[in-house]
């Protein structure tokens, strides 16, 4: 008998843990000041702005955050922050000029992109190229 | 021993034509685009991205690197592939290796140092962006690159240099550049090479007389066309050709040609591709290479067997 209640202990313990490693990580909230989130989009979300950012985004986005932004890179596993499905409804709620901050700035796993891109145009250019990406 | 005149003034009105072609495009090339931006009030700015890397196989590129950025490059040339299976088409035989860092402490401007593994070979480099094509108002971008090469063998009987002066080459190059669409960039780069000591001499005697002869001149000019076309967002395929000019009296090099694919990333640059160069350095190269292309004559009638190419990559990381 005290075998069993230990054997359904461990069972239970198990299955615990693996829930626990399994629950979806909830995106943990990324304030952006209201200054930047209130920032007008200066580029004009044209096929030459939305080919410009497509280009960077792939070069510099897309191995975490995949070709659709849908968060399935090939380094998405290798990250501590899952990064989120930029596709959803959601996720494209946001201003232009909160992407335009995650972006430049960055925020754990990613990294800020104002030094590695300089011309404030080609992150705009990847944020026409973001709002593309919604389903 | 020259190369066989025709061949070379073959090779030279090839390279002519190309520079001639480049330049049409670059006067004509201006896309509609550009118009469109001439109306607008918003100043046009230079274009990005001609190249996705500071190298193009064995030559730079017109890309200066923004301020802050530092770079960091492995660079390896393996054997020629002419034994085949016997060292794995080179990849087993002796090979050189190349790492360099460079730094741009200010907008165009870069600075490098690297060193090589053949002669242990120390060059410090200058970078500079003169102009940058920009729509509607400037058809080309225009670099400066110069380089300084010391050779750092140890030499205490002085058996391979007679002065300190002797160890040293200089590489000077105007690198013009297109990007004539997303895809396709092209650039063609006149370089002037210099060394400071001639390998030796060799002696002519005639009815007359007994005269000396350096074996090569000092200066050696040459031109380099290259292009990257883009087949992916990352991936590109390469292509690079150097023509030497300066005829000399013996021992002239023979041209490169090199072709190859670049894989990019966010930080990384890889290039994979087969040439001729093998030296890593761009003046020893220019003056001293030995692996030809292709089959020609020289004067005298001796021919030079052509094929000897060899497998290389660079890798560059950039930081900023």
């Amino acid at each position: 008998m005290k075998s069993k209640l230990i054997l359904a202990a461990s069972v239970l313990t198990v299955c615990t843990m693996s829930l626990a490693f399994t629950t979806n990580q909830k995106p943990k909230p990324w304030p952006v000041p209201e200054k930047n989130a209130k920032m007008v989009n200066p580029v004009k979300s044209n096929g030459e702005s939305v080919s410009a950012g497509k280009a960077l985004w792939n070069l510099h986005c897309a191995s975490c955050h995949g070709k659709k932004g849908l968060g399935d890179g090939s380094k998405a596993a290798q990250l501590k922050t899952t990064p989120q499905d930029i596709s959803q409804a959601s996720v494209q709620s946001q201003s232009d000029g909160s992407f335009y901050y995650k972006v430049s700035e960055g925020r754990d796993d990613m990294p800020g992109f104002k030094k590695k891109i300089p011309d404030t145009d080609d992150i705009w250019s990847i944020v026409n190229y973001i709002r593309t990406l919604k389903k | 021993m020259k190369l066989n005149i025709n061949f070379q003034k073959r090779l030279f009105a090839t390279c002519l034509a190309s520079s001639l072609l480049f330049i049409q495009t670059a006067a004509s090339g201006q896309d509609t685009t550009a118009a469109k931006e001439r109306v607008g009030a918003v100043k046009a700015k230079p274009v990005k991205n001609t190249f996705q890397s500071t190298w193009i196989i064995d030559n730079q590129t017109v890309m200066v690197p923004v301020k802050g950025t530092f770079e960091m490059d492995i660079m390896h040339r393996f054997g020629t592939v002419t034994k085949g299976y016997d060292d794995l088409w080179g990849l087993f035989a002796s090979s050189n290796i190349r790492i360099g860092v460079d730094y741009a402490p200010i907008n165009n401007l870069y600075l490098g140092v690297g060193l090589d593994k053949y002669d242990q070979l120390w060059d410090g480099s200058a970078k500079f962006a003169i102009v940058k094509q920009t729509r509607g108002s400037m058809p080309v971008s225009v670099t400066y690159y110069g380089d300084l090469t010391i050779d750092s063998r140890k030499d205490p009987t002085h058996d391979i240099f007679n002065r300190s002066s002797d160890r040293i080459y200089s590489f000077n190059q105007l690198i013009i550049a297109r990007k004539i669409s997303d895809k396709l960039s092209l650039q063609v780069a006149p370089s002037i090479s210099h060394q400071n000591a001639v390998a030796g001499y060799y002696v002519k005697v005639d009815s007359t007389r007994t005269t000396l002869f350096e074996r090569m001149k000092h200066d050696h000019f040459a031109v380099s066309v290259a292009g990257r076309y883009k087949i992916g967002e990352a991936t590109a395929v390469l292509l690079n050709y150097d023509q030497p000019i300066t005829a000399h009296a013996t021992d002239n090099p023979t041209p490169n040609l090199s072709f190859g694919f670049e894989f990019s990333t966010s930080g990384h640059t890889f290039q994979l591709f087969m040439g001729n160069y093998s030296l890593l350095n761009p003046a020893k190269n220019n003056l001293f290479n030995v692996n030809s292309p292709f089959n020609y004559s020289q004067t005298g009638g001796t021919k030079v067997k052509g094929g000897m190419f060899l497998i290389g990559f660079n890798i560059t990381r950039l930081w900023n």
